[in-house]
């Protein structure tokens, strides 16, 4: 049945008021980071309205202007909380790191992932159900449970504190997914494919690389996306792997400091680190489409 | 082009054997047919002629070179898949020019071949489109086309129509017996459909259970299957079969069915008291109007425009008669049925063999 023009816009209006609730704490996020010291802090209740929007949270986490520099703009009137002269809150660093571990640590995967995913999906070996148990069992232990033996080995390593053991960290957890996920992509695409391929004079290298890797682009593009979300967003490894790289969530906890909690400035960051992850997501989603594999097969 | 041997050939799962010890050999340039119902192993055999499935023991040559270990892509053959498996992510012309940018072909032929084949095919407007932009018929010739521009020996083909309606079946079929009778290029084809079999083959290699049950031109194959499950698979509607016992009444040989004595073919080479299984096909099963032949019960009439089905009960065994003229039946009446009498078939009913084998 049709539904009629009242259940149209019953269910729009359900939409809207679905995608509100989830969209309400990052509009907030957003609104916060924009808002003067006075209205964040303003007792009388949530301020909406009615402030000066200033850049300077950006500025100081983004551009590095220091919070002396700040004060001093406003002619002493913020002076009351200006406590050092160093810009320990200037996160343009931080970006950087956290950009150079989630694209290194999502392209390892994937490298590591597509290969052998292809292999579960094709191959057929002695101990292959066991195999997969094993790679999906990988993620039953929390990262809490393996990140002090972690911290020790990557000490005797060399690989604490550098880009390389975060991506390393990375990878490993976001691999049995990203397996399992692409084996289930690859699994759709019919083995046929595989076979008019051999015939056609490919080799298994070609057929991979040329012809069904390229068919299911879309479920790399969804596995990418989720390795890249869960590194950018990834603490508590980052955190005890690390002193001198901060990536961006271990930065913001440091601005929970003794003697104050920088609301201006974790909003501030908190909302531009969604964008390099919404850019990235913009840039995939057009492979997001599973339909991709559509005109190979028989329908 | 090329002749395929197969000699002795077996394929096991394991402890399962699937294919038990084939012989046989497809002439160059021949339009072979493989039908049986699915699981039969024909689509099983197909693949160890392409090299997509190991063979346990045996050999297969095409030419005269045995390939039981040879590569795929070394044996010089081409295949049509059910599922089309076209490279949804190339434009048609990529489909076809695949096998050839491997080779490191130069780009001047390989334009070349591509767009013969696209003419010989009908694909030439949609060179640059993708499988997906195409209907089902123009997948299929694209799956052929990707074949044919790499002028193989052998063409193989996996149930190739079975995802298309009727209609498109009717002519994809068609064209590819014109492609056949065009390139004259030895192929292998595998059915379950005994129309496609029949319509497009020089021999028919009927199969079950891994073993071959009869080889033969189609028409021979019809008028003369060598064994009741050849007789029952081939042919629709189905042939009549029944069961009965070879005896004497007076100086002619008859079949007992009941209280039934049909007449023995001429030239049957049976024994009184051998129990038989007397085939009759429908179109050679018509009624008659002087009393005499089989009595029976119509049941069901089906017009199908060139002819009439009709389905009768005679006793408990339920027969058919296809009639080309005009008839007026209804459900209930009562009719007499008489055999063709040099066109009766009959079996063995212990091993189904037929009973005037090497006789004409």
């Amino acid at each position: 049945m049709e539904p009629s023009r009242a259940q149209m816009i019953a269910r729009d209006l359900l939409a809207v008021l679905v995608v509100a609730i989830f969209m309400f704490p990052i509009a907030w996020w957003a609104l916060s980071s924009i808002k003067p010291y006075s209205a964040i802090f303003d007792r009388s209740g949530p301020v909406y309205t009615g402030f000066k929007p200033t850049p300077d949270n950006y500025r100081v986490t983004l551009l590095g202007v220091s919070r002396v520099e700040i004060g001093m703009e406003q002619g002493g009137e913020a002076a009351g909380v200006i406590k050092g002269g160093a810009n320990s809150y200037d996160s343009r660093q931080s970006l950087l790191d956290s950009a150079i571990i989630a694209v290194g640590s999502t392209a390892l995967t994937l490298l590591l992932a597509t290969l052998a995913a292809y292999c579960l999906s094709r191959m057929h070996f002695s101990g292959q159900q066991s195999f997969l148990f094993w790679i999906l069992s990988q993620r039953f232990m929390p990262p809490i449970a393996i990140v002090i033996p972690i911290v020790f080995m990557f000490r005797d390593l060399g690989l604490r504190d550098t880009y390389t053991g975060l991506i390393l960290v990375h990878s490993l957890i976001n691999l049995p997914l990203a397996v399992l996920l692409l084996k289930s992509f690859f699994d759709d695409v019919p083995r046929e494919v595989d076979e008019a391929a051999l015939i056609d004079g490919a080799t298994r290298w070609q057929t991979f690389a040329r012809v069904v890797l390229p068919m299911v682009k879309g479920g790399v593009a969804a596995t990418a996306v989720l390795c890249f979300i869960f590194s950018w967003t990834e603490f508590l490894l980052s955190l005890f792997l690390t002193t001198s790289i901060r990536t961006v969530p271990v930065k913001i906890s440091t601005f929970v400091t003794s003697t104050a909690t920088e609301w201006g400035y974790i909003t501030a960051l908190g909302t531009s680190a969604i964008i390099p992850s919404f850019i990235f997501i913009l840039l995939v989603q057009r492979h997001l489409v599973r339909g991709l594999t559509l005109g190979s097969l028989k329908e | 082009m090329a002749s395929v041997t197969i000699n002795n050939i077996k394929k096991d799962y394991g402890a399962v054997e699937v294919i038990h010890g084939l012989d046989l050999s497809i002439g160059d340039g021949q339009f072979v047919v493989l039908l049986g119902p699915s699981g039969c192993g024909k689509s099983t055999l197909l693949r160890m002629i392409a090299g997509l499935e190991p063979i346990t023991s045996g050999r297969i040559a095409i030419g005269d070179h045995v390939v039981n270990t040879l590569h795929p892509k070394d044996r010089n053959i081409a295949m049509v898949f059910q599922n089309y498996a076209l490279y949804a992510h190339m434009t048609v012309f990529d489909n076809m020019a695949f096998s050839m940018q491997l080779k490191k072909r130069p780009k001047e032929e390989i334009k070349q071949k591509v767009a013969w084949a696209a003419s010989v095919l009908n694909l030439t407007p949609y060179l640059e489109r993708y499988p997906r932009q195409l209907s089902g018929g123009q997948r299929q010739r694209v799956a052929m086309g990707r074949a044919i521009v790499r002028d193989p020996t052998v063409f193989l083909f996996d149930e190739p129509l079975s995802n298309l309606d009727a209609k498109l079946r009717v002519q994809m079929r068609t064209e590819i017996k014109e492609l056949h009778q065009r390139l004259k290029t030895t192929t292998v084809y595998v059915t379950h459909d005994q129309i496609e079999a029949m319509t497009m083959a020089d021999v028919i290699v009927i199969m079950r259970d891994g073993y071959i049950e009869q080889i033969g031109r189609p028409l021979d194959v019809y008028d003369r299957p060598e064994n009741l499950f050849v007789a029952s698979f081939i042919g629709s509607p189905a042939m009549n079969m029944f069961h009965g016992e070879v005896a004497t009444d007076g100086d002619a040989g008859v079949v007992r069915i009941g209280d039934l004595a049909l007449p023995l073919p001429p030239k049957a080479a049976v024994r009184p008291g051998q129990k038989v299984v007397y085939g009759v096909r429908p179109e050679h099963l018509r009624p008659v109007t002087d009393g005499s032949g089989i009595p029976a019960t119509v049941t069901v009439v089906e017009p199908t425009g060139p002819e009439i089905h009709i389905f009768a009960s005679v006793g408990s065994i339920a027969v058919c008669s296809v009639l080309h003229q005009r008839m007026e039946l209804s459900p209930g009446a009562r009719i007499h049925l008489e055999p063709a009498p040099d066109q009766i078939h009959l079996f063995d009913q212990g091993s189904g063999e037929r009973l005037d084998k090497g006789r004409n």
